[in-house]
């Protein structure tokens, strides 16, 4: 006698298989646990982000709106909230990361897949692997040991002797990110390249393409989308980033006075140099969740997009 | 990949232009990663360094709890890994050879002996920075609560991804019923893998240490963690239960097991190498990770209670030290301290990733696995 069935259903992307059948006395207990674990996964993120947005939007409330993006004097300890420095501090670091990094770590992927044997591939992997793995704070303090003199003397170079320059600040950071989301990049781009199917490359070939054309003028249209999603990824990292970056970028509550060579902070930063310090409950610990928010909703819209991207590559 | 059969031998050629792009492409792209190479090795050597110079007297440390225990696991495992490495290159040599392999069981056998026999011998000579307390102001601070905590927040995080991570992978991959609570689920996570880890650490913050008026705790930061890591848990384990044959689940099914033996015993041991992998893989971000623990299980270690197997202390990992040295430290050697904690941090990164691409390789072996599905 059969206990139970398998019964294959269409799914969102191809088949999906489901065990159905009576569970015996104890089993649905176990059962009852699974679902419990589904539910927990959902119940968790709903907390939190349910959390996060109640305590950011009291914040914001407290402090007005208007305030919080109109000035650049962060001082919640004296009642000023001006964020624009926090924010634009973020997005000038991450965007910075993304001009800097994602070109090259894409270039190297389309060089691995299309032109390199299967050992240096294996062995390039294994490489970026390990540096994507390195802890963050790692990257931060050689680059706070070994970066920042370097820039130091760049920005006294570019800016004059005299000038009122350090080597922390904007393009550190920037710099910094660039070689910390490289790995990333890299690893999700070789992912969306080899997804590219073999009979077009061969088609390519078959018609007379060199291997340099069949790179650039097939696999890469194909697997744009991929690389897209790849480079939103390494945005969404570095925007998140935050002891690397809090080691590198100076901490100067304001906006640079120098765009690129003097202290700023960003959103991650100075939540974990503020936290240690602002009372729970109190305007000044609220408008930290309401940066974090704003973090938030940045990582949402990237997931909607990668989404988005991803479903019109299965079509 | 490896079966392919290349096809560029046979192509077109290209142009001389095309050819001084493809050498121009290829030389950046391995300076790019020579670039990276060299860094980690820089790493190593910067660090080891530190262990070299401090290591050649016994350590004396009294007044700790359980400090001598730590020194004999400490140096079982320095033993056991440096074992282990030589063993895989013997390995590698002999299978660069064509030698027969050497026996599992007497290779097993050798590591647990030099690494049991190594820590009776040695363990009071180890590198006195793997044994001793941090220290704020004077020079010679260690990192060995650091390295306990660090390993400790794996045990303890793993202990909350590992069940309610593969339960939901499973209920996802076998029995969820609603198509719509399965898209609810996989949204859910994608949110939670998109998401900063300082807002991890800022929801930790506010249930733990402010809704809850607990302080600072390693249970607080593990579950954080724990959080953290589900995403890429639940992923593969929920890709690798999927990729298992649908005839191994109908046979179990015909033979008359339940839907919930079938699980437990075909899927889930079936699908085991990509879930160990993806495990292993969690643990490195635990190494990893900074910000989130400084808000929820704080940057102290207390001398009291250094190897505490309390879970409602607070306590530093590693990452976070090297934060806190370069932040907050006041030791005149902290360049010298940062530089040690890194290469351990490097060398505990780099060692997950070798065992979780090992386990995802053994996934591939057809024999071990349907071993393990037919016991």
């Amino acid at each position: 006698m059969s206990n139970g069935t398998l019964i294959a259903e269409a799914g969102g992307a191809g088949e999906r298989l489901r065990l159905a059948g009576r569970p015996r006395l104890g089993e649905a207990l176990i059962r009852g646990a699974l679902i419990a674990c589904g539910w927990f996964v959902l119940g968790t993120t709903i907390a939190m982000l349910g959390f996060l947005a109640r305590t950011g939007i009291q914040g914001l409330s407290e402090v007005g709106f208007t305030t919080l993006f109109a000035s650049d004097t962060w001082k919640p300890e004296a009642g000023s909230f001006g964020a624009l420095a926090l924010i634009v501090g973020t997005f000038a670091s991450a965007l910075g990361a993304v001009a800097l990094g994602a070109a090259p770590a894409v270039l190297a992927a389309v060089w691995l897949t299309e032109f390199a044997t299967e050992p240096v591939r294996r062995a390039y992997r294994r490489i970026l692997e390990v540096a994507s793995a390195v802890p963050s704070v790692v990257y931060g303090w050689l680059a706070l040991v070994y970066l920042v003199p370097v820039f130091e003397r760049l920005a006294h170079a570019i800016r004059g002797e005299d000038a009122p320059v350090t080597g922390e600040g904007l393009a550190a950071a920037a710099f910094l990110l660039a070689v910390m989301i490289a790995p990333t990049v890299l690893l999700l781009s070789l992912d969306a390249l080899s997804r590219v199917p073999r009979p077009l490359r061969d088609a390519s070939a078959a018609l007379g393409a060199s291997p340099w054309q069949t790179a650039f003028s097939v696999s890469v249209p194909y697997g744009w989308r991929g690389l897209l999603v790849a480079t939103f990824f390494g945005f969404a990292r570095a925007a998140g980033e935050t002891m690397a970056v809090q080691m590198v970028i100076g901490g100067a509550r304001r906006l640079p006075r120098d765009f690129f060579f003097s202290p700023t902070t960003t959103i991650s930063a100075q939540i974990v140099m503020d936290m240690q310090e602002a009372r729970p409950g109190t305007p000044e610990n609220n408008v930290l969740y309401s940066m974090a928010l704003v973090l938030l909703v940045v990582s949402v819209l990237v997931v909607l997009v990668t989404r988005m991207l991803a479903r019109q590559q299965t079509r | 990949m490896s079966g392919k059969v290349s096809l560029h031998r046979t192509q077109r050629a290209g142009s001389a232009r095309e050819a001084a792009l493809r050498r121009v492409l290829g030389v950046s792209a391995i300076a790019l990663a020579a670039a990276y190479g060299a860094g980690l090795l820089f790493l190593l050597a910067r660090g080891g360094s530190r262990l070299w110079s401090l290591t050649l007297y016994p350590t004396p440390l009294s007044g700790v709890d359980n400090e001598e225990t730590m020194r004999f696991v400490v140096a079982t495992c320095v033993f056991g890994i440096a074992a282990w490495t030589v063993v895989a290159v013997v390995e590698g040599i002999l299978a660069r050879l064509g030698r027969p392999v050497l026996p599992r069981r007497l290779v097993r056998g050798t590591i647990v002996a030099v690494a049991l026999g190594g820590a009776a011998l040695g363990r009071d000579h180890l590198p006195r920075f793997l044994i001793a307390l941090p220290s704020e102001t004077t020079a010679g601070g260690g990192v060995g609560p650091e390295i306990f905590n660090t390993i400790y927040f794996a045990v303890l995080s793993t202990a909350i991804t590992l069940p309610v991570g593969v339960g939901a992978a499973v209920y996802l991959a076998r029995f969820a019923k609603s198509q719509r609570f399965v898209g609810a689920v996989r949204m859910a996570l994608d949110t939670l893998a998109s998401l900063p880890s300082i807002v991890y650490g800022l929801f930790g913050f506010l249930v733990f240490v402010v809704q809850m008026k607990a302080g600072y705790s390693l249970f607080a930061g593990a579950f954080v963690l724990a959080l953290l890591n589900l995403p890429l848990v639940v992923g593969i384990a929920e890709e690798s239960m999927i990729a298992v044959p649908r005839e191994l689940d109908e046979a179990s099914l015909a033979l008359g097991a339940t839907p919930v033996q079938t699980a437990f015993r075909v899927t889930i041991p079936y699908a085991w190498p990509g879930i160990l992998s993806a495990l292993v893989l969690s643990v490195g971000r635990v190494f990893a990770e900074s910000a989130p623990l400084i808000m929820t299980a704080g940057t102290t270690i207390s001398r009291a209670n250094a190897y505490s197997l309390d879970p409602f202390r607070g306590g530093e990992t590693l990452a976070v030290h090297l934060w806190y040295v370069n932040s907050a430290g006041l030791a005149p050697d902290r360049a010298d301290v940062s530089a040690g904690t890194a290469a351990v941090l490097v060398v505990l990164v780099g060692l997950t990733n070798l065992l979780a691409s090992r386990f995802a390789r053994f996934g591939g072996a057809e024999g071990t696995r349907t071993k393990k599905a037919t016991r």
